[in-house]
C-alpha cells in the first residue's frame, strides 16, 4: 500500500476509554519520565507508589487531562500486554515475574453515567436504591477480580491447582454458593453474572410496576471485597505477595448516596486492596460515609493528586507533550518513514509575532490606521508627523509600542529616538526600558491591540502556543493537533506529506474551531450549562476588553479572584463548582495578589482553550485580576454584557464597535 | 428465532375504505407542534376511528407562557369526545405508565391499540411500547406518525436545530438497560439527528469500542441527510465512525430494524447501545429491535427542557403495524 493511502490522523484517537490495551501501551507516555528534578514535592509519586501505596489515591483533573489513560495503564489487561512484550524481548522471565516486580495488579472498574443514574426514582425509596446499588457494586468488583484470576490461570498453569482447590471453595462460601463437584471458577463467575443480571432485570421491571427486589443473596458494602483477600490467602504462588488496587474512574458521576458507600470503603480499606480513583475537580459530592459521624479526610484517609499541577508544576509539560505527540506520529507509517515525528517541527516552535504583524498591515489601503489611536486618545499630533517620528515599516509592533508610550505621556520625538537607539543596539536606561516593554511585557499585547484596530483575528499557531492553549490538559493539546492535521490533510496535503509541516493559517483555523467547539459544549453541561455558558461568555468578553484597551493598563488580563466563603447563595456556589469541575476556569495552585499591594487570594484563570474564541492571550501573566463579590458572580452568571471593573478605552472606539461573542454562541 | 413477518406501513392518505378500522384506544402525547394531533384530526376521514383517547398530558408543555403555544397544545379538546388526560412528566415515563391502570385503562393481548408517536419524546414512546409488550402482553400495535413539513431552524440550515434546550445528561431509556453478560465489545449505534451536540455527549458517556452511524436516506427532504452529517461533524471526526456510516430510509422503521438485525448477527458477542437521535420512524425501528432483544441498551440525552415547537406544519401521516413479542436474543 502507498504510504499516503495508509495515512490516518495521528491524533484521531483521543478517548482512552475507547482504546484497547495495545493502543494504550503504544500511546502511553510515562509522566514520571518528565519530572523536572528529583526534588519531589509533597503530592508527587512514583509509578511504584501508584500501584502499591496503601493509602487510597484520588487523581483529580479536568476533562482530557489523561486520568483514564493513567488508570487504564495500570489495569490488568494493559499490564499483561506489557508483561507479554517484556517476556518476548527477554527483559523478564515470566508474567509472574513481571507482576511480582510491580507488586500489584490493578483491577479497573468503570460504571458509566447512564447506568449510575438509573439507581433512583421510579417510585422506589432512595434507601432501597442505595442497598441495591451497594449490592450491584460489590458484584461488579467481584466479577472484575474473578475475571482477572480466570485470565491469570490461563497465563500461568502453576496457579490452576490452588485456584480450583482452595480459592474456589472459599469464594463459593463468600458468594453463598453451595460447594460441590460442579463448582469451579467459571461457574462462580456465572453466578455473579446472573446476580448482576437480576439487578439489571429489576431496573427494567421497576419502570412498569411496583415490585420488590429479591436477590439470591444480598451483599452489602465490603462483603465481596473479601474475595480479594482470598486471592492472597488461598492462591499459592506470586499472587500472595501482591496488592490489588481497585481503579475506579469518573467518580464525579457517582451520586451523593453512591459516593457515600464508596467513601466508606475508602475509609475502611478492605484487606489486600486499596483504591485509585479518577475524578474531576469538585468531583466529591460528599465526604460522608455510611456510618454516622464518619467522614473521609484528605491526608488521613486518602491522598489527592491534582493532575494539572503534576503535569505543569512537577514536570516539563512541553517535553511531555512532545513525547505524547511523538508516539502518535511514529505510529503513522508515512511520518515514521520520513521521520516527521517532531511535532515542534511540524507546527513550528514559536509564533513569529513580527511577521504576523507585517502580514496584517501589508496590502492594506489604509496601513496607518493604528496611528489614529493617538488622536482617539486625545494626543494632539498631526498624523503625518506622528508617522514621521514613530514609524518602523519593518515592525508594526514597534510602531504600536511607540504609540503606547506617547499615549502614556512620553514626547513623540523622544520615543522615536529611543526606538532608533534600540534598533541601533545602543545602550541606555531608556533603551533598556524600551526593550523590556517590547520583549518582556507588551509584544503579545501590542499584537492583540493591532489586530483589534484592523478588526482582524489574532492567529494562534505553533507548538508553544498550543501548549499554552491546552491549559495543562493533554486532551486539549491532542484536539488542537487533531484538527490541525485534519484540515491540513484536506487543504494542504502536499506540504504535510512532503515537508512535514502545517501552515500557520491552518493551525489557526484549527485552534479557532477547537475553541468554538469547546465553548459551544459549555451550554450542554448537564448541570448549570446555560448559566456557565453566560458566565464564560461574560468573562471572555470582559478579558477581551482589557486586551483592546489602548493604554494597555492591565494587558492580557485573564484571571479573577473570588472568595468562595463569601458565596452564600448555594446556586451560585454549585454553579461555580461546576465551572471548576469542568475546567472552564482553573484554580491557580498558589495564592496571589489581585493587584500590587493587595492581599493574596485564590486566583482562577479562564481555561486558555477559550482564548481564540474571545481573541485573548494564551499566556497567564498574572499581575492583575478582577475581584468578584457574590453580586458580581450573580451578574456574571445571570446577566448579559457585564462590563470590566476597570474603566478602559477600547481600541475600536474610533467609530467601530468590536464584535462581541454573543450569548447565542457566535458573532452577531 | 425471528418470526417472519412482512411489514405493513401505509400513508394515512392512501388508506382505502376497506382499510377502515376501529381502535379501542389511541395513546398520544400532548404537544404544541402542528403535527401533534394531526392523526386524531384526520383519521376519521379514512374510516379510522378511536373509541377512547388517552392523552399523555405533559406538565412541561401544557402551561407554556406563550398564549399561542398554549392554545396549540389545548387543541385536542375539540377533536374527540372521550379524552382521558394522564398527567405525566417528560422526565419520568415510569410514573405515568404505572398510573395507566389507575385511570381506568387495562390493556391486554386482545386490546386493539394505536399509538401516535408524533408528539412523544423518544424515551417516552420506547417505554410505552415496552409497557404494552411486556406488561400488557400485546402482540401488535399500530403506530401512527406525522412527518413535519419542516423543522424549525432559527439560524439557517446548519447547526441551529435544537429539539432540546439547555444542559443534558445521558440516561438509559427506562425499561431498556440491556444485559452485558458475556459481551466482550461495546458498540454504540447512532441514528443521526440534526442536533450534533447530542451525539458527542452520548459518545463521551458510553465510551464504546466502536461506533456505527446510520443516517436517514432517503429523507423527507434530500438536504436532511447532509445537514445531519454536517451538524454531527464532531462525532464523525473524533472517532472511526466516518468509516462506518450506513443509510436507512428515514420514514421506514423496518429498514433500520433489518439493518440492526444483520449488524447483530455480525457481532454476536457485542453489547449494543443504541442512541436513537434520528427521525422518529428510525427510532421506532430501533425500538422494535430493542423490544425483540432485551440485551440491547437504549441511551438518550435528557435535556433540561425541550423546545415547545421544533417543527412546522404537517406532511404525511403514516401508519406502521408493529409486531410485539418477537425474540431475537442470541445469548
Amino acid at each position: 500500500m502507498n504510504l499516503e493511502d495508509s495515512y490516518r490522523n495521528p491524533f484521531a484517537e483521543y478517548n482512552a476509554n475507547k482504546m484497547d490495551s495495545k493502543t494504550i501501551l503504544d500511546y502511553w507516555c510515562d509522566p514520571f519520565a518528565f519530572k523536572k528534578s528529583k526534588a519531589i514535592q509533597s503530592g508527587s509519586f512514583s509509578e511504584f507508589d501508584v500501584l502499591t501505596h496503601e493509602m487510597p489515591l484520588f487523581f483529580v483533573g479536568g476533562r482530557g487531562t489523561g486520568k483514564t489513560m493513567f488508570l487504564k495503564y495500570f489495569s490488568y489487561p494493559v499490564q499483561l500486554e506489557q508483561a507479554k512484550r517484556d517476556v518476548a524481548n527477554g527483559t523478564i522471565s515470566s508474567i509472574a515475574d513481571y507482576f511480582s516486580k510491580k507488586g500489584a495488579i490493578g483491577i479497573y472498574v468503570r460504571v458509566d453515567g447512564p447506568l449510575l443514574r438509573s439507581f433512583k426514582g421510579k417510585s422506589l425509596s432512595q434507601e432501597a436504591w442505595n442497598s441495591i446499588f451497594s449490592h450491584y457494586f460489590e458484584l461488579r468488583v467481584c466479577q472484575a477480580v474473578l475475571e482477572v484470576i480466570k485470565d491469570l490461570v490461563l497465563q500461568d498453569a502453576l496457579l490452576v491447582k490452588s485456584v480450583e482447590k482452595d480459592f474456589v471453595t472459599q469464594v463459593a462460601r463468600c458468594l453463598h454458593v453451595k460447594p460441590g463437584r460442579n463448582v469451579n471458577l467459571d461457574s462462580l463467575i456465572a453466578v455473579v453474572n446472573t446476580d448482576i443480571e437480576a439487578v439489571t432485570r429489576f431496573r427494567s421491571d421497576i419502570v412498569f410496576s411496583d415490585i420488590e427486589f429479591h436477590p439470591r443473596k444480598a451483599f452489602t458494602t465490603g462483603d465481596l471485597f473479601t474475595v480479594v483477600k482470598l486471592v492472597k490467602k488461598h492462591i499459592k504462588g506470586f499472587l500472595s505477595s501482591l496488592i490489588f488496587p481497585i481503579l475506579l474512574d469518573e467518580y464525579e458521576n457517582f451520586s451523593v448516596d453512591q459516593q457515600r458507600q464508596i467513601n466508606t470503603l475508602v475509609k475502611f480499606v478492605p484487606e489486600a486492596t486499596t483504591f485509585r480513583i479518577g475524578m474531576r475537580f469538585e468531583g466529591f459530592h460528599t465526604f460522608d460515609t455510611v456510618s454516622k459521624n464518619e467522614f473521609i479526610k484528605t491526608g488521613r484517609d486518602y491522598q489527592e493528586i491534582v493532575f494539572e499541577e503534576v503535569l505543569i508544576k512537577d514536570m516539563d509539560y512541553e517535553k511531555f507533550l512532545l513525547g505524547v505527540a511523538e508516539k502518535r506520529l511514529e505510529a503513522v507509517p508515512i511520518f515514521h518513514k520520513k521521520r516527521f515525528v517532531d511535532i515542534q517541527k511540524i507546527l513550528g516552535t514559536r509564533a513569529d509575532l513580527e511577521t504576523e504583524a507585517r502580514e496584517l498591515i501589508s496590502n492594506r489601503k489604509t496601513p496607518d490606521q493604528h496611528f489614529k489611536l493617538l488622536k482617539d486618545s486625545g494626543i494632539n499630533i498631526p498624523l503625518d508627523k506622528a508617522q514621521q517620528l514613530l514609524r518602523c515599516p519593518d515592525n508594526p509592533l514597534l510602531e504600536m509600542l511607540n504609540i503606547l508610550w506617547v499615549i502614556r505621556g512620553k514626547p513623540p520625538e523622544q520615543v522615536g529616538q529611543t526606538m532608533a537607539d534600540y534598533l541601533a543596539g545602543k545602550k541606555s536606561a531608556s533603551v533598556a526600558k524600551y526593550r523590556m516593554d517590547y520583549v518582556d511585557k507588551y509584544k503579545l499585547s501590542l499584537m492583540f491591540l493591532l489586530c483589534s484596530v484592523y478588526r482582524q483575528h489574532k492567529r494562534y499557531h505553533s507548538f508553544n502556543t498550543f501548549c499554552f492553549l491546552s491549559s495543562g490538559i493533554v486532551g486539549n493539546f491532542i484536539e488542537l493537533c487533531r484538527r490541525s492535521f485534519q484540515i491540513a490533510y484536506f487543504e494542504d496535503r502536499e506540504t504535510l506529506f512532503e515537508k512535514g509541516t502545517i501552515d500557520s493559517r491552518i493551525q489557526d483555523s484549527a485552534a479557532k474551531e477547537a475553541s468554538s467547539a469547546e465553548l459551544k459544549m459549555v451550554n450542554r453541561i448537564h448541570e448549570y450549562g446555560e448559566v456557565l455558558y453566560r458566565f464564560i461568555c461574560n468573562l471572555g468578553n470582559i478579558f477581551r476588553a482589557y486586551h483592546t484597551d489602548v493604554r494597555l493598563k492591565y494587558s492580557e488580563t485573564n484571571q479573577f479572584s473570588v472568595d468562595m466563603g463569601t458565596l452564600h447563595d448555594q446556586q451560585l456556589k454549585n454553579a461555580f463548582n461546576a465551572a471548576v469541575e469542568w475546567s472552564l476556569v482553573q484554580k491557580k495552585p498558589r495564592l496571589q495578589s489581585t493587584s500590587p499591594n493587595s492581599p493574596r487570594r485564590v486566583i482562577y484563570t479562564l481555561n486558555r482553550i477559550f482564548s481564540p474564541a474571545f481573541q485573548i492571550t494564551y499566556r497567564t501573566r498574572g499581575q492583575f485580576s478582577e475581584e468578584y463579590s457574590e453580586e458580581d458572580m450573580r451578574k456574571l452568571m445571570f446577566e448579559d454584557n457585564v462590563k470590566p471593573q476597570v474603566s478602559l478605552v477600547g481600541a475600536e472606539s474610533a467609530g467601530t464597535i468590536q464584535q462581541q461573542l454573543s450569548l447565542e454562541g457566535g458573532s452577531e | 428465532m425471528v418470526k417472519s413477518s412482512v411489514y405493513q406501513m401505509s400513508r394515512l392518505t392512501d388508506l382505502q375504505i376497506r382499510d377502515a378500522v376501529q381502535y379501542d384506544c389511541i395513546l398520544l402525547g400532548g404537544g404544541s407542534d402542528a403535527r401533534a394531533y394531526e392523526v386524531l384530526r384526520k383519521a376519521h376521514e379514512k374510516g379510522v376511528t378511536f373509541i377512547k383517547v388517552l392523552l399523555f398530558d405533559f406538565e412541561e408543555r401544557k402551561n407554556a407562557s406563550d398564549r399561542k403555544i398554549k392554545d396549540a397544545y389545548n387543541r385536542y379538546t375539540t377533536l374527540h369526545d372521550d379524552i382521558t388526560l394522564l398527567p405525566c412528566s417528560l422526565k419520568d415515563p415510569s410514573g405515568s405508565l404505572k398510573a395507566i391502570i389507575g385511570h381506568g385503562f387495562s390493556f391486554n393481548q386482545k386490546s386493539r391499540l394505536a399509538v401516535d408517536i408524533s408528539a412523544f419524546t423518544r424515551p417516552y414512546f420506547f417505554s410505552l411500547l415496552k409497557y404494552l409488550q411486556d406488561h400488557c402482553g400485546l402482540l401488535t400495535v399500530d403506530v401512527f406518525y406525522t412527518e413535519p413539513m419542516s423543522y424549525v431552524l432559527p439560524k439557517g440550515l446548519l447547526q441551529s436545530y435544537r429539539a432540546s434546550l439547555g444542559p443534558l445528561f445521558v440516561m438509559e431509556v427506562p425499561g431498556f438497560p440491556g444485559f452485558t453478560t458475556g459481551r466482550k465489545k461495546n458498540i454504540l449505534v447512532f441514528t443521526l439527528g440534526f442536533d450534533g451536540d447530542l451525539s458527542v455527549f452520548i459518545s463521551e458517556e458510553v465510551t464504546p469500542d466502536s461506533v456505527v452511524i446510520v443516517n436517514g436516506f432517503p429523507a423527507y427532504s434530500p438536504k436532511f441527510k447532509d445537514i445531519s452529517l454536517m451538524n454531527n461533524e464532531r462525532l464523525l471526526n473524533a472517532s472511526d465512525a466516518k468509516e462506518s456510516i450506513s443509510y436507512c430510509r428515514a420514514s421506514n422503521p423496518y429498514d433500520l430494524f433489518n439493518f440492526l438485525v444483520v449488524l447483530r448477527k455480525k457481532n454476536p458477542d457485542a453489547f449494543f447501545n443504541i442512541a436513537p437521535l434520528g427521525p422518529k420512524p428510525m427510532a421506532l425501528g430501533a425500538c422494535m429491535f430493542a423490544l425483540a432483544d432485551n440485551s440491547i441498551r437504549v441511551v438518550y440525552p435528557m435535556p433540561e427542557k425541550y423546545a415547545n415547537v421544533s417543527t412546522d406544519d404537517c406532511w404525511h401521516s403514516w401508519r406502521y403495524v408493529v409486531p410485539l413479542g418477537l425474540s431475537l436474543r442470541t445469548g
